[in-house]
């Protein structure tokens, strides 16, 4: 943290800045430093909603290049200031507010689409473009990145690859870090490195790996060279209504165990199909709603869908069709657009889980019981997005409707939410989280999920980043 | 304040990030405050205290290049566009618009409409258009901008009243029907012209057959604010061009600011770097014919970047490529 009254000291680091970066991408220009002051944590939003002030950088700085962004990490060495990444900013964690001020190091004048190797079927591409401009660049050579969350027009790659984000269509095309070849990367001392130019080797362990999901806390991702895909030839959808969730998770499961290869899976717990799927795709029944989809060509597309609704029909059902099963792809990010998405003076939060199959209902019980049992007031609803062949994620979310007024009293409300919820979802074998990220909301639990094992983190944590200038007081590491 | 009919935006926008990716001015200049969300949490702050206003929160609300691509996308579309304009409104009334704006208002002011030629139709022609391209069989009238640069300055009573003396001069030319080439004066008649027919000159010219392949760069008049995309296409597709997508996609503005009407004026560096995206984005700069229904697109992309082939869709239907 810069102290305010060293402004000799303020104006001599912002000319090092201007040095390294030109002088038009150096700012501490007020209104920069508002929209830096808050991301799509609740905490940020609530207290700027009460009229409150969130902690602000002293610059916000646009470097062009990686070796811009080399010389910003030196000069924050040398002046040990903290350096808070921020993409598209849209992360729910607030992994990207800057805590202790300093230097916010914004990625997105690092847009450029460096190659489409049409041969490998990969992209090299800086990662501070946003993810709908990549994949419009991406579709407009023919192919497709398929990573497709609802954030997808948000954030930036890097964000996604900060945090290990995920997109709709994850089941088949993998998590964000199942997409990367390779990466360019600058240290928190100022060095640019390159991983390992294949994800499979037997090289010693994955350095990629080691930066994905690191959320700036390691360094900077400055490029990476990431998978695409054909464009598919035929996608198809189909829905079915469950009586209960447990009917329709098996059906789900199912899916999954036979192998067969969708591409997406979602589906609605009884409450959630009530409120949402009602709102925004106009089935006004109870039970619990399950979608799927395949991709690929038609011939293969028709044979799995036709399996897969032979494995749904198993269990009690009523058939939604395809129609009903589109109308949701159509529909799929009008859930996060307001009013349809929560908002002020409600508090909510999405209390993202994975687990096994094994485990994934006892994980949405002892959460759902935690939350109704000691928050009465709150709603709990939920839905699971991400299905893998051994279990999926729950994208479980509490809403309550008048939190309390007063900032700090609101806090400390909104976090013993999730302390209960989430040490329950880790008694019962749940990980916090599949694709949303640690950041400063769910720090301070890291030290449970981990065990022993989170001192190795915070060795590689202390050994790379000597100073502590990367994004401090995030992922359970300590601040300034 | 006129931001407070804005609430729902305000409070809908500050904490969503849906859209930014088509925001045109945060697209080269990467600020959060070149945002909907950036601009709404400002306007936020700008509800509980007027006067004591961040000077750079003004520059903020005119940098926006008011395109409203971001309005168009939103699947509730609240009004971003609105919001600012609110903004601005309240801004001038305050007496803290930028000294620049304040200038340029005091000349946008001096309006002498006057009234040429025979014809059933009347004709106006903007400040970056040209009597070149007008129908024979038309009048024309010009003599200064119609209030929308005033309006969208946040100038709203002088553009009232620069707006009656327009109205004034059509209502003497006798004519039934209003032509411009001009996306942001076709804008602002379809809004307050009563008992006229008002069309856009792609609706109305005729024009002679060609051929060849073109890239048609939207007007955010004509398709954010008005939806009405098709008439410039229907025009070039009609007269026999084959027209070919432009970008990487169909959301973005690629009007190089013109929602803001006069922005070059205001802001010239940022004009400069809206016109550098659309190069960027151009597949062959050197070759592709790229057409617009905008005279202040093809004036703006004219002089900062010459290097391309940018023709106004008058001059296509009238002259060939």
């Amino acid at each position: 943290m810069i102290e305010k009254q060293e402004n000799y000291l303020l104006s001599m680091i912002h000319s090092e800045l201007a040095d390294a970066v030109g002088r038009e991408y150096v700012s501490g220009n007020a209104a920069d430093q508002l929209g830096h002051s808050i991301d799509y944590y609740w905490i940020p939003e609530m207290w700027h909603d009460r009229g409150r002030e969130n902690p602000k950088p002293e610059f916000i700085v646009h470097p062009g290049s990686t070796e811009e962004v080399a010389k910003v990490m030196r000069i924050a060495n040398q002046y040990k200031i903290p350096v808070t990444p921020w993409g598209g900013g849209s992360g729910s964690q607030g992994g990207a507010l800057p805590m202790y001020g300093g230097i916010i190091l914004d990625t997105k004048r690092m847009n450029k689409v460096i190659d489409i190797d049409a041969e490998s079927l990969t992209v090299t591409v800086e990662t501070g473009i946003n993810t709908q401009h990549l994949e419009w660049a991406v579709e407009k050579a023919g192919f497709s990145t398929m990573h497709l969350p609802a954030s997808i027009a948000c954030a930036t790659l890097g964000g996604f690859l900060a945090h290990r984000g995920t997109g709709v269509l994850s089941t088949k095309y993998g998590k964000i870090e199942d997409m990367v070849m390779s990466l360019e990367v600058v240290t928190p001392t100022g060095e640019i490195i390159n991983t390992l130019p294949v994800p499979r080797h037997a090289s010693g362990p994955d350095l990629t790996m080691l930066y994905l999901g690191s959320e700036g806390t390691l360094g900077l991702m400055t490029k990476a060279t990431m998978k695409i895909h054909p464009i598919p030839e035929s996608r198809k959808f189909h829905a079915f209504l469950f009586k209960t969730m447990h009917e329709a998770m098996e059906a789900g499961a199912n899916i999954m165990r036979s192998r067969l290869h969708p591409c997406v899976i979602r589906l609605y717990d009884e409450p959630e199909t009530a409120k949402l799927i009602k709102r925004v795709l106009g089935i006004d029944k109870r039970g619990a709603y399950l979608v799927f989809g395949f991709d690929g060509p038609e011939k293969i597309v028709d044979l799995e869908l036709e399996q897969a609704c032979a494995i749904c029909r198993q269990q009690e059902h009523e058939d939604l069709g395809t129609e009903m099963g589109q109308a949701w792809w159509d529909h799929r990010y009008k859930f996060f657009y307001p009013p349809f998405m929560f908002h002020m003076p409600q508090a909510f939060g999405t209390l993202d889980t994975v687990a096994t199959f094994a485990n994934i209902e006892k994980v949405y019980w002892a959460m759902k019981n935690a939350v109704q049992d000691n928050f009465p007031e709150a709603t709990f609803i939920g839905h699971f997005s991400h299905w893998y062949e051994w279990g999926c994620m729950l994208y479980a979310r509490f809403i309550v409707e008048n939190p309390p007024t007063d900032p700090q009293e609101a806090t400390l409300y909104y976090n013993s939410i999730w302390d209960l919820a989430i040490r329950a979802a880790i008694r019962e074998g749940g990980v916090i989280n599949e694709h949303h990220g640690v950041g400063l909301k769910l720090g301070r639990l890291m030290k449970e999920l981990y065990g022993p094992a989170f001192k190795v983190l915070t060795g590689i944590k202390e050994t790379l980043d000597p100073n502590n200038i990367m994004n401090p007081g995030k992922m359970g590491y300590k601040g300034v | 304040m006129y931001i407070d009919s804005y609430k729902d935006t305000i409070n809908a926008c500050r904490f969503c990030f849906m859209c930014r990716h088509l925001s045109a001015a945060g697209n080269v200049t990467f600020r959060e405050s070149d945002t909907p969300r950036g601009r709404a949490l400002l306007t936020a702050k700008m509800a509980k205290n007027l006067r004591e206003l961040h000077p750079d929160f003004v520059d903020a609300f005119y940098r926006a290049e008011l395109s409203a691509a971001n309005r168009f996308h939103c699947v509730s579309h609240y009004d971003e566009a609105g919001l600012i304009l609110a903004a601005r409104r309240d801004i001038v009334e305050a007496g803290l618009a930028p000294e620049n704006v304040k200038k340029l208002a005091a000349k946008l002011k001096k309006v002498s409409f006057k009234v040429e030629g025979s014809g059933d139709a009347l004709y106006y022609i903007d400040s970056y258009g040209s009597k070149a391209n007008v129908p024979k069989d038309c009048k024309v009238i010009s003599g200064g901008d119609t209030g929308k640069a005033l309006e969208v300055l946040g100038f709203a009573k002088e553009a009232d009243a620069v707006f009656a003396k327009f109205q004034v001069a059509v209502k003497a030319s006798g004519c039934k029907t209003v032509v411009t080439s001009c996306p942001a004066s076709y804008d602002m008649m379809k809004k307050r012209l009563k008992g006229v027919k008002v069309l856009h000159s792609s609706e109305f010219i005729k024009g002679k057959r060609g051929s060849g392949t073109v890239y048609y760069l939207d007007s955010d008049y004509l398709k954010n604010y008005q939806e009405k995309m098709t008439a410039p296409r229907d025009l070039l597709t009609k007269l026999g061009y084959t027209l070919k997508p432009f970008g990487t996609n169909n959301e973005e503005s690629y009007s190089a600011g013109e929602g803001a009407v006069i922005y070059d004026l205001i802001n010239p560096e940022l004009a400069e770097k809206l016109c550098n995206r659309i190069v960027e984005l151009t597949d062959s700069p050197a070759t592709d014919v790229l057409v617009t229904a905008s005279p202040y697109t093809k004036y703006v992309l004219n002089k900062f970047a010459p290097q391309l082939k940018i023709l106004l869709i008058d001059e296509v239907a009238s002259k060939g490529i």
